[in-house]
């Protein structure tokens, strides 16, 4: 696939998702639009964006130990469009790893000297596999529940300085009234 | 190193893979390693027990 080609497709497919999210996604909820974002360029980075910083350094250092093992069983050389076409296009479903890609330049994958050659097309899947679980954390992003905008409505104990979680004060409640005395049984 | 050591490889992706699809769903890590891990032993049993079939298939009949 020749790189102008290349770019223009992945030009297209980029717009094309940020039309329909932008679309789709409610005001409030844009910055769900922006994680998705940059959820694609570093796996992870989206949830960092929303608040879930354990989360995304967990999908940061997971995804990014299984690409640098891929990588390393394939010489640290990027799948070619030759080497697999759908391994091709899998690892670029991070953007990290489309830029690797491209530094590294269009050289064929090898396998290492000391690996059995039996484990090429495994480390191929690896790198491919990453790009493609990097799609199921950006589609989490939007699903993620985000703190409402403080333009919303506060409760009614903030507008009195109280936090908002705090304890509701106990209220003015009459407790229930004993009960009248039974009358004595006429003996 | 055999020619069939590839199969090492499996492990760790599908841990990866499973890892990373409860983390989507929850965010109580003992839950997603408890899910992960169940969900991994299914699918382990699985592939051992169809690997075993298909060899006693071609073995025997």
């Amino acid at each position: 696939m020749s790189t102008a080609r290349e770019f223009k497709f992945f030009v297209l497919i980029f717009g094309l998702v940020l039309v329909l999210v932008s679309t789709f996604l409610r005001k409030g909820e844009r910055i769900k639009g922006v994680a998705f974002f940059v959820g694609w360029i570093v796996p992870g980075a989206g949830h960092f964006l929303l608040g879930k910083w354990k989360k995304g350094l967990f999908f940061f250092l997971l995804l990014g130990a299984t690409y640098l093992f891929g990588m390393w069983i394939a010489g640290f050389r990027p799948v070619s469009y030759d080497d697999n076409p759908f391994y091709f296009v899998g690892q670029y479903g991070s953007g990290i790893t489309l830029l690797i890609a491209k530094l590294r330049g269009a050289e064929k994958a090898i396998v290492r000297p000391a690996i059995h050659p039996s484990w090429f097309d495994p480390g191929l899947l690896y790198v491919c596999v990453v790009g493609l679980l990097n799609l199921v954390v950006m589609m989490n992003t939007l699903d993620l529940k985000v703190e409402a905008p403080s333009s919303a409505p506060a409760p009614a104990g903030a507008s009195e300085g109280k936090p908002a979680d705090a304890p509701k004060p106990a209220t003015a409640v009459p407790a229930p009234a004993a009960p009248p005395p039974a009358p004595e049984k006429a003996t | 190193m055999s020619g069939l050591s590839y199969l090492v490889l499996f492990f760790p992706i599908v841990l990866v893979i499973l890892l990373v699809l409860e983390a989507c769903r929850s965010d109580d890590p003992k839950k997603i390693a408890k899910r992960a891990l169940a969900n991994f032993g299914v699918l382990t049993a699985v592939l051992v027990l169809g690997g075993a079939f298909v060899y006693v298939i071609n073995r025997w009949f």
